[in-house]
């Protein structure tokens, strides 16, 4: 008990992951009608949690403006089997982590007209997410992650299933299945795992990642394990060919659910990738490497085509996120430290460029209730402030220099040229097309004559809807003027991180499974010898 | 006959004692019926402490009644377990009974002695006891099956179960028999040591202890003996369905591995064949069951095929018949006690036509209207399909390191590709309950405090036991490893 409170008492991990989900109980007694108030509540409790979340970085941030792995106290959860409760944040989760929290608030006043019914369900099944999001970046134990990447679905299933469009229990149900289909294999690759480890380690059972990474598998056995824990990553992410529950579930979604789905929890995929996949199976990783790069360039290529030959706006940003996520897979893919710093980058990038995207498109749909290009034409003379907001989030999405995108992709495509060339060299045709689709967007919905009366009487953007724009748009700047700013407190973590993959993938191949020793132990050891 | 002897059947004493009680009061004092309920319940609740006191004062290892009885903790802890869904049962039975105007010191009374029953199966170590208490709460649920006797439905589902039921009865007294036969004992520790270390035994034990198998398998409804539950199911009282489909199946399973268990040990060579029976089983059940639930739009039928599915998960840690085994099966019993038993209670609280199809579709948009219930069950469903952070999948999860570890990686993967069938039959209460506009217009419901007691207290169980494992997980597992 005494822990629990502890845990509860400070500047730790545990309550940020936490704080959402017990904000939620207030949520049961605001009696019916008071939206208004269920709404101010939740967007003060995301703007709290914003604040809980900077202070933590804050509070951790190392002197030379690296990141640390910092943890919170371990403690055991299932001790019978070795489960400990343990969460860590380092340089890789905590950009998307305060991305995370980031986008919560800009969720809620991006839905305060959107949503029209049960407002303290869908602050409750938003919030509920954020702790599912923030434990699976967290989770330092492979049980505990597997629970919160599960955890995920049920909210979204809900958000996407009650306040979706017309075919939104299709969409969800598709999302659902998708996405447990994936993760129940890895399920039974991280049991594998377990009792491997276990075997070693003279019948002592753990789940921690640290003791995982130090399991070395046959190429074979790791070809498997791989298989399982890849196929859970990809569906999320998604890669080219289990993409297509994405489209239905962004079409159907609510524009929050849009927005949180794009922003967050597809990256969930690629940090799945660039924490466990990878690094934990480095020899299979390399013999994957060519056929996920060619399934990566696909994604870029065909996402991009498909975005193109779209007559609704929504629909165009979704698939313009199979190709945008494609080029953070192709980064990953490279191992390279340039291109998993460009990679990185890129998804908070995504997160913001689409998540400004899907709430703009959102808007308009409020205003109109189309979101097809033939409706609309030449609204910039109408709606002026939308226009701007549009223009800027398309260009940095597409990749202008001095906006965030384009650092991003410079990285990826430096970094992944010296490894990947053919590759990166297709990849880049992606760029080009994303200019044209974006452009084309553009085009036809805020330039050119205007030629539907009912354009004419549409009110511009509200003070409420310009706060949740202006600050995905300061940061979009921001990380394309300074992009060193974000990628310096990554290097540090990335560069074990690669470290390690490398070690991995280089050592000799075992015959049968093996335990490297305990780091921890061996510089005791060290420690007691030089003594 | 000792005093620890009589301590050792404490819980069983009492149950029997409650009923009988009930019985009288019912022929006494008609007018107390209301009653009942709370009566049984505190029956139930004073059994769970005499199976508590059982554990904390009888030696580990002893046996009572010249070793007839076997009073492990863990036959007291899967008590308990039994004993929970007893209490759930009763808790939510009230509002039924009243409803269709059928209250009644029997149904209490009999749902005691069938508790008692099973309790009684649980510790029995010898064939001819097994079978007395495997009558005893046979008779017991065939009788509750068709305790609604107005209804054409009840009746028939009543008479199927009764009748394959006896056939069942049969069967396993003549698997006894047979056993008997080539062995010389009805003991199972006897049996296992009649059959000496053999790497093989006569035609006559293996078709025994099959005809055995058989039989449990019936009671705990695996294919190909499942045919019997989604009809009984349908037509027998929703409340009464929450004990049906989890307390037998229990104890059942219990038995089926000490049957199973007493011939490996016995005749260690043929330990592979009757791991391949199992595996059978296990395999038939996980895919008929969740494909069958699928096409259902009958929530009863749906439940009914679902719990074959969540046999077949455990009879996959029952594959390698080894002692570490028992504790998954324990943890997955009680998961689904609580998930199960809970489903059923929401049920019968907003269904009011027993004699109908109690469709799916009938439950659209109720989630908002019963928030309360809605969520309970959206709960319970959730726990079902396996979906952390809730028991269900804490119970999946410790089946399927079972059988990973055991090297069954191919028979953990074809059980989570089970089980995500699963998942999109479950799925579809949930977005019927929240998704989808209301049909239905709440008419003739009777929802009692019993019955929210007893939803919640399994809602809420599923998910502080799905969070907060450690303890109740642990506590279990010891329980086994001190036998």
């Amino acid at each position: 008990m005494q822990t629990l409170i502890d845990l509860f008492s400070g500047n730790t991990l545990t309550l940020l992951v936490f704080f959402p989900a017990l904000a939620c109980v207030p949520l049961l007694f605001f009696p019916r009608g008071s939206e208004g108030a269920v709404k101010v509540y939740a967007l003060s409790v995301s703007l709290i949690e914003l604040a809980l979340g900077v202070w933590y970085v804050a509070a951790h941030m190392g002197a030379d403006g690296s990141f640390p792995l910092v943890r919170d106290p371990v403690i055991p959860w299932l001790p019978g089997f070795g489960i400990n409760y343990h969460l860590a944040m380092d340089g890789i989760s905590m950009p998307l982590a305060l991305l995370g929290i980031f986008l919560v608030p800009i969720v809620f006043l991006g839905s305060w007209k959107g949503i029209d019914k049960h407002w303290p369900a869908f602050a409750a099944a938003m919030l509920l997410l954020t702790t599912g999001v923030l434990g699976t970046l967290f989770a330092w134990d492979l049980f505990l992650f597997y629970i919160f990447w599960e955890v995920m679905l049920i909210p979204m299933y809900l958000i996407i299933g009650i306040w979706g469009g017309e075919r939104r229990i299709y969409a969800a149900v598709k999302f659902f299945l998708f996405t447990m289909a994936g993760s129940l294999l890895m399920l039974v690759g991280i049991l594998w795992m377990a009792w491997s480890f276990k075997n070693l380690n003279g019948g002592v059972w753990s789940f921690a990642y640290e003791d995982m990474l130090r399991l070395q598998f046959p190429v074979q056995q790791q070809l498997w394990l791989f298989a399982g824990f890849a196929l859970a990553f990809a569906v999320k992410v998604p890669m080219f060919p289990v993409h297509t529950w994405l489209p239905d579930a962004h079409v159907e979604a609510p524009t929050g659910g849009s927005v949180i789905l794009a922003g967050i929890l597809l990256k969930l995929g690629t940090y799945g990738f660039l924490r466990f996949a990878l690094p934990l199976f480095p020899q299979a990783s390399e013999k994957a490497q060519p056929l996920l790069v060619t399934l990566a360039v696909i994604g870029i290529l065909y996402g991009a085509l498909v975005s193109w030959m779209q007559e609704d706006m929504k629909k165009l940003v979704a698939y313009s996120s199979i190709a945008h996520l494609g080029f953070v897979m192709l980064g990953l893919l490279a191992f390279e430290q340039v291109a998993w710093e460009g990679s990185l980058l890129q998804m908070v990038n995504h997160g913001l460029s689409t998540g400004a995207l899907f709430l703009l498109v959102g808007m308009l749909y409020d205003r109109r209730h189309t979101k097809k290009f033939a409706e609309f034409g030449g609204l910039a003379k109408v709606i002026p402030v939308f226009a701007f907001f549009l223009v800027f989030s398309s260009l940095a999405s597409v990749g202008l220099p001095a906006l965030n995108g384009f650092a991003g992709e410079f990285l990826i495509l430096a970094g992944s040229y010296k490894t990947l060339g053919t590759a990166t060299v297709l990849a880049t045709f992606g760029v080009v097309l994303a200019a044209i689709y974006l452009l084309k967007m553009i085009q036809l919905t805020i330039f050119g004559p205007l030629t539907k009366e009912e354009n004419r009487g549409l009110s511009d953007l509200n003070l409420r809807e310009i706060a949740a724009l202006v600050p995905l748009c300061v940061f979009m700047l921001w990380i394309g003027l300074k992009p060193e700013t974000f990628l310096k407190p990554s290097r540090a973590a990335l560069e074990a991180t690669l470290a390690q993959f490398h070690q991995g993938a280089e050592g000799t191949a075992v015959a049968d499974v093996t335990l490297s020793p305990d780091p921890n132990k061996v510089a005791a050891l060290d420690m007691e010898a030089g003594r | 006959m000792s005093r620890v002897d009589l301590i050792s059947l404490l819980p069983e004493m009492i149950l029997c004692g409650t009923g009988i009680v009930l019985l009288m009061l019912e022929a006494l004092t008609p007018g107390l019926r209301r009653a009942f309920t709370g009566l049984a319940v505190l029956g139930t609740a004073v059994a769970a402490w005499g199976a508590w006191h059982a554990w904390a004062h009888l030696p580990e290892g002893y046996l009572s009644f010249n070793g007839f009885l076997e009073t492990s903790r863990f036959t007291y802890a899967l008590s308990l377990v039994v004993l929970l869904a007893t209490g759930l049962c009763l808790l939510a039975s009230q509002s039924y009974l009243r409803r269709e105007n059928i209250l009644s010191g029997e149904y209490h009374a009999l749902l005691l002695w069938c508790a008692c029953g099973l309790l009684l199966m649980l510790r029995a170590t010898e064939l001819l006891t097994i079978f007395v208490s495997l009558e005893l709460f046979s008779l017991c649920l065939y009788s509750l099956a068709a305790y609604h006797r107005r209804l054409a439905i009840a009746t028939e589902g009543a008479l199927k179960y009764f009748l394959m039921g006896a056939f069942v009865s049969a069967f396993i007294l003549y698997g006894i028999a047979l056993v008997f036969g080539a062995t010389g004992s009805t003991r199972l520790a006897e049996i296992g040591q009649a059959l000496g270390g053999a790497s093989s035994v006569p035609v006559t034990v293996s078709l025994g202890f099959l005809m055995l198998v058989a039989g449990f398998g019936f009671k705990m409804s695996v294919v190909p003996f499942h045919a019997w539950s989604p009809d009984t199911y349908q037509g027998a009282p929703s409340p009464f369905v929450a004990f049906l489909s989890v307390a037998p199946k229990v104890a059942s399973a219990l038995v089926l591995y000490r049957v199973l268990e007493s011939v490996v040990t016995g005749a260690p060579g043929t330990a592979v064949k009757w791991s391949g029976v199992v595996a059978v089983l296990s395999v038939l059940s996980m895919l008929l069951g969740n494909l069958l639930a699928l096409v259902q739009r009958d929530i009863k039928r749906m439940l009914a095929y679902s719990g074959i599915a969540h046999m077949g998960y455990l009879l996959l840690a029952f594959v390698t018949l080894d002692r570490a085994s028992l504790a998954p099966v324990i943890v997955y019993l009680l998961a689904y006690v609580l998930m199960n038993a809970g489903a059923f209670t929401v049920i019968t609280l907003l269904y009011n036509r027993p004699g109908e199809h109690h469709l799916i579709s009938d439950l659209s948009g109720w989630g908002y209207r019963y928030p309360l219930l809605g969520g309970c069950l959206a709960v319970c469903m959730l726990s079902l399909g396996g979906i952390p952070p809730t028991v269900g999948f804490i119970g999946k999860y410790v089946v399927f390191l079972n059988a990973v570890g055991d090297g069954l990686v191919g028979l953990a993967v074809l059980g989570v590709l089970a089980s995500l069938v699963g998942v999109f039959y479950y799925l579809r209460v949930v977005y019927v309950l929240y998704m989808q506009a209301e049909e239905r217009q709440p008419e003739g419901l009777l929802i009692d405090v019993w019955g929210r007691a007893a939803a919640v207290l399994a809602a809420l169980g599923t998910l502080v036991l799905g969070i907060w494992p450690s303890g109740i997980l642990q506590w279990l597992i010891e329980t086994t490893a001190a036998r």
